[in-house]
C-alpha cells in the first residue's frame, strides 16, 4: 500500500483497474452519472480477457429471446441458476445478481450501442435435465467496425487465437460447430479481417471501448500496471500507477474498481489456490493476482468456491505457437468429437469427454489408496477416421503433426506403450468403446448425452454427434495438461454493491471488485458459457451507480 | 496467397549490396523472426522463422532452392514448408538506382508484371496505403542502387483465406525491415544482430 503522493498525476473521481467488460461498464455508468473517470490497463491493448475470449454473454428471461420465440420466465432463471451453485453460492448476492444483470444488460445497448443478438437454439449446459433450463438465452454481438475506433483500433485485442476471427455465434453454430471448422467459409473471414470486422469478445469489447473511450472520452492508458492502491485512515483514495517506467499516481475521490481479472499467469497462486501440480493459462499473460495482492494489503477477505466445477480446462501446447511472448495454450474440445477419447495411465476412461463439466472433477478425482489424482495426466486419443475429418487445434486434416506433441502408433497397444500408458487394459478400454460407439452409444458415461455438447463440439452429421469408434489405424495420442481460461476458484469477497469486504466483515470504503477478481460466491459453484461475462457486467453497472450516488 | 514487396534505394553502387546480398549468412539474422538458416548446398538452406499471424506466432521451417541467380540484378528462389503445407517464391532484386523499378527482373514477361502491379494496388487498397518505397532523406544520384524485396507465400488447408490475411501485414512490415536493415547495414548506421519477432 502506497503512502499519499506530494502531487497527484491525475485526480479523477473513479479508477478502473482493468480494461474489461467489468472495468469499461462500471466506468460507462459512472461517467454517465456525471464522474469523472479514468481506466488503467496493465497489458499493451485494451479489452482484458473479456476481448479475447468467446464473448457470449448468458442473458436469460431476456428482451431478445422473444425475436427467436423462446419463452422464459423468472423462476426457471433462479431455479437454474440454484442448481448451477450447488448450494455454494451467497444467496444475497444471487439475489442481487438475477435482479440486476437484465438491466445491465440492457443499458449497454440502449446508453452504449452494444448491439446484441440472441444466439438462436443454443441450450443451456445442461439442458434439459436441470431444473429451469432453457435454449436460447445466449447473446452475442453483431460484427463490430474495428475502424471505428480511431486511436484505440490497434491498442485493442483484434481478435483471440482461439478461434477464427470475424466469426459471429450465430455462424459458428450455423456452420455445424467445432466439429466442422474445416468446412467454414473462410473466405468470407478473410473479407472480414480485411476490413477489421470483429466479432466474439473482441466485437463485444469493441463496442464498449468505442462507447468508453471515443463517444465518452473518457481517459485510458495501456501499459499502465496499477502497483498499489493509496489508502488514507483506511479508505482507498487512489493508486499508484506505472506509466513510461515512473510512477503514476492517480488521485480517485470516489472509489477504486478492481478489474483485473483472476491469477491465472500467477504460478504460486495458482499453484496455492488452485491445487494442481501444474497450471497454463489460455489467457494473454496479463494475470497476475494484482488484486488479491493489493487489496490484501487492505486486510480484504479472500473467498473461493469449489474448484471442480469451474472453466478449467485440459489442452495443449503446439511446439513453436506463442502469444504475447509466451506459450499458447489451447483449450482441447478434440474429444468433443467423433473416434475421440480420453484415458488416464492406467488406460481407462473416466468421464464423459464432450461435457467439460463432468470432465474436470473426474480429473480432479483423488485415490486415497495411492495418494493421488489417478486421472492426471489424462491422454487424448483418436484414430484415422478423426485424423481425416477434424483437425487439432490449428492442424487441420493432410497437415503433419509435430511428433512432439502428437505419438502415433499402429496399434492400440504400440500407442499404449509408447505413451507409458497399460496396454492390455487400453486394448480393452478401446474395444469396450468402440462396440457401443459403432451404435451411437456411450452406456459407460453417456458421451453426446446433452444437446449443447452435440452442437458446440460435435459433428452433427453422425447419430450420436459425440461418439464414434476408434478403429482405423494409425492411432494417435497427446499428453494434455491443466489450461486454465482465467475463471479462477478464489476471488475478494464482495457485497451487494460490489464493494471489497475486510477480513472484519464490513466493507472496505472506496474498494470495489468486479468480474473475475471477485470471488463467483453469486454463482457459487455454478460456471456456464456466458456466466462470467453476464457477472462482469452486471457487478460493473453495479459498481458504477454506487460509486455515482456518493458512496 | 499473400504477397508483399517492398524497395529501398542507397547511395551505394550495385556491386557493394550485391556482394553483401549474395552471401545469405551476412543478412539472415536481419530476417524479422529469424532462429537458424543452414546452408544445404550452392542453391538449397533450410531455416526456421517464427511467424507472425498477429494474433499468434508460429515458428515455421521451411526449404529454400534458388531458381536464378543472375548476379549483379536477381536472385530468385522458392519455398516450401517443413513443418507447415506451405509455398512460396521471392526475390532480390537491385538496380541502378535511376533505373525502373522492374529492370532487374528482365525475364518476367509483361502479364506477369502486370500482375505484380495490380496485386500491390490491392494491397494497398486492403491496408490503406500503397507500396512504400524508403527514399526520404536519400539522394541516389549517379551510382546508387535500388534494393527491392518480394514475396509471396501460399499456405494450404481450408482455413488458407484467412491464414494468408492474417500474414499479410506482417510480410510487409518485414519486408521493409529486411531492407532497410541491410542498408543501413552496409551505409554503417548499424550491425547486423539477432533479431527475434
Amino acid at each position: 500500500m502506497a503512502a499519499q503522493p506530494d502531487r497527484w498525476d491525475l485526480e479523477v473521481d473513479v479508477v478502473a483497474i482493468g480494461s474489461g467488460l467489468g472495468g469499461i461498464t462500471a466506468a460507462i455508468v459512472a461517467h454517465d452519472r456525471g464522474k469523472r473517470v479514468c481506466v488503467l490497463e496493465k497489458a499493451p491493448r485494451m479489452g482484458g480477457l473479456s476481448g479475447y475470449g468467446g464473448g457470449e454473454v448468458y442473458c436469460p428471461n431476456g428482451r431478445h429471446m422473444a425475436e427467436i420465440g423462446v419463452e422464459d420466465s423468472d423462476e426457471a432463471t433462479r431455479a437454474y441458476f440454484d442448481f448451477l451453485a450447488a448450494g455454494f453460492n451467497h444467496p444475497e448476492l444471487t439475489d442481487k445478481l438475477v435482479a440486476s444483470y437484465r438491466s445491465a444488460i440492457d443499458y449497454l445497448e440502449t446508453e452504449a450501442g452494444v448491439q446484441w443478438v440472441p444466439v438462436k437454439g443454443l441450450p443451456d449446459y445442461y439442458y434439459p435435465d436441470a431444473p429451469g433450463s432453457n435454449t436460447g438465452r445466449y447473446l452475442s454481438v453483431a460484427l463490430f467496425d474495428g475502424n471505428s475506433l480511431g486511436e484505440w483500433q490497434q491498442k485493442s485485442w483484434q481478435a483471440s487465437p482461439h478461434l477464427p476471427p470475424a466469426l459471429t455465434h450465430r455462424e459458428m453454430y450455423d456452420w455445424g460447430g467445432l466439429g466442422n471448422v474445416t468446412q467454414w467459409d473462410y473466405e468470407l473471414l478473410a473479407e472480414r479481417i480485411g476490413n477489421d470486422q470483429r466479432a466474439m469478445g473482441a466485437g463485444m469489447m469493441g463496442y464498449l471501448l468505442k462507447a468508453a473511450l471515443v463517444d465518452r472520452g473518457i481517459t485510458g492508458y495501456t501499459e499502465a500496471p496499477v502497483r498499489e492502491l493509496v489508502a488514507q485512515e483506511g479508505v482507498v483514495i487512489g493508486v499508484r500507477a506505472e506509466r513510461e517506467g515512473r510512477d503514476f499516481f492517480v488521485r480517485a475521490r470516489d472509489g477504486v474498481v478492481l478489474a483485473v481479472g483472476g491469477y491465472d499467469h500467477n504460478p504460486d497462486m495458482a499453484a496455492m489456490f488452485e491445487n494442481m501440480h501444474e497450471w497454463n493459462s489460455s489467457t494473454q499473460p496479463y494475470f497476475h493476482g494484482d488484486h488479491l495482492v493489493m487489496a490484501g494489503e487492505l486486510g480484504a477477505a479472500i473467498a473461493a468456491v469449489p474448484p471442480t466445477n469451474l472453466g478449467m480446462f485440459f489442452g495443449y501446447n503446439i511446439p513453436g505457437e506463442e502469444h504475447e511472448g509466451v506459450p499458447l495454450y489451447r483449450s482441447s474440445w478434440e474429444c468433443g468429437c467423433p473416434h475421440a477419447i480420453w484415458v488416464n495411465r492406467a488406460g481407462k476412461r473416466f468421464c464423459d469427454e464432450s461435457f467439460y463439466k463432468d470432465s474436470q472433477p473426474a480429473l480432479r478425482s483423488w485415490n486415497g489408496h495411492a495418494q493421488a489424482q489417478e486421472n492426471i495426466p489424462p491422454f487424448l486419443i483418436f484414430d484415422q477416421n478423426y485424423r481425416d475429418r477434424y483437425p487439432l487445434g490449428s492442424f487441420t486434416p493432410g497437415m503433419d503433426f509435430p511428433p512432439e506433441l502428437v505419438t502415433q502408433a499402429d496399434t492400440p497397444r504400440e500407442l499404449a506403450e509408447k505413451l507409458g500408458i497399460e496396454a492390455e487394459t487400453f486394448e480393452q478400454t478401446i474395444a469396450h468403446y468402440n462396440e457401443y460407439a459403432a451404435q451411437g452409444k456411450d452406456p459407460d458415461f453417456g458421451s453426446g448425452h446433452y444437446p449443447w455438447t452435440q452442437r458446440l463440439a460435435g459433428d452433427m452429421s453422425f447419430e450420436n454427434p459425440n461418439v464414434g469408434p476408434l478403429d482405423k489405424a494409425p492411432y494417435y495420442g497427446v499428453k494434455l495438461v491443466p489450461v486454465g481460461v482465467g475463471i479462477n476458484s478464489h476471488g475478494l469477497r464482495t457485497d451487494t454493491h460490489a464493494r471489497v469486504m475486510h477480513l472484519r466483515g464490513h466493507p472496505i470504503p472506496g474498494l470495489y471488485a468486479v468480474g473475475n477478481s471477485a470471488a463467483l460466491l453469486d454463482l457459487g459453484g455454478g460456471y456456464q458459457s456466458g456466466t462470467s461475462n453476464m457477472r462482469a457486467i452486471t457487478w460493473g453497472f453495479i459498481a458504477g451507480q454506487h460509486l455515482a450516488a456518493g458512496s | 496467397m499473400a504477397e508483399t514487396e517492398y524497395s529501398t534505394t542507397t547511395e551505394l553502387p550495385v556491386e557493394t549490396v550485391w556482394a553483401f546480398v549474395s552471401e545469405m549468412d551476412q543478412w539472415a539474422t536481419m530476417l524479422t523472426g529469424y532462429k537458424t538458416h543452414e546452408k544445404q548446398s550452392q542453391t538449397d538452406s533450410l531455416w526456421t522463422l517464427k511467424g507472425d499471424l498477429g494474433i499468434l506466432q508460429r515458428t515455421v521451417q521451411f526449404r529454400v532452392h534458388v531458381t536464378d541467380w543472375s548476379g549483379p540484378a536477381r536472385v530468385a528462389f522458392e519455398l516450401e514448408g517443413v513443418n507447415e503445407v506451405l509455398e512460396g517464391s521471392g526475390e532480390f532484386l537491385l538496380t541502378a538506382a535511376d533505373a525502373p523499378p522492374d529492370a532487374a527482373r528482365s525475364r518476367s514477361g509483361p502479364i506477369v508484371r502486370l500482375m505484380a502491379r495490380i496485386l500491390r494496388f490491392f494491397h494497398g487498397l486492403v491496408h490503406g496505403r500503397v507500396e512504400r518505397e524508403a527514399e526520404a532523406g536519400r539522394n541516389p544520384g549517379a551510382g546508387g542502387s535500388r534494393l527491392s524485396f518480394r514475396l509471396r507465400v501460399d499456405p494450404g488447408g481450408p482455413m488458407a483465406p484467412m491464414v494468408n490475411k492474417l500474414m499479410e501485414p506482417a510480410m510487409l512490415v518485414a519486408a521493409e525491415n529486411l531492407c532497410g536493415r541491410i542498408i543501413a547495414h552496409l551505409e554503417g548506421g548499424s550491425a547486423p544482430g539477432p533479431n527475434q519477432a
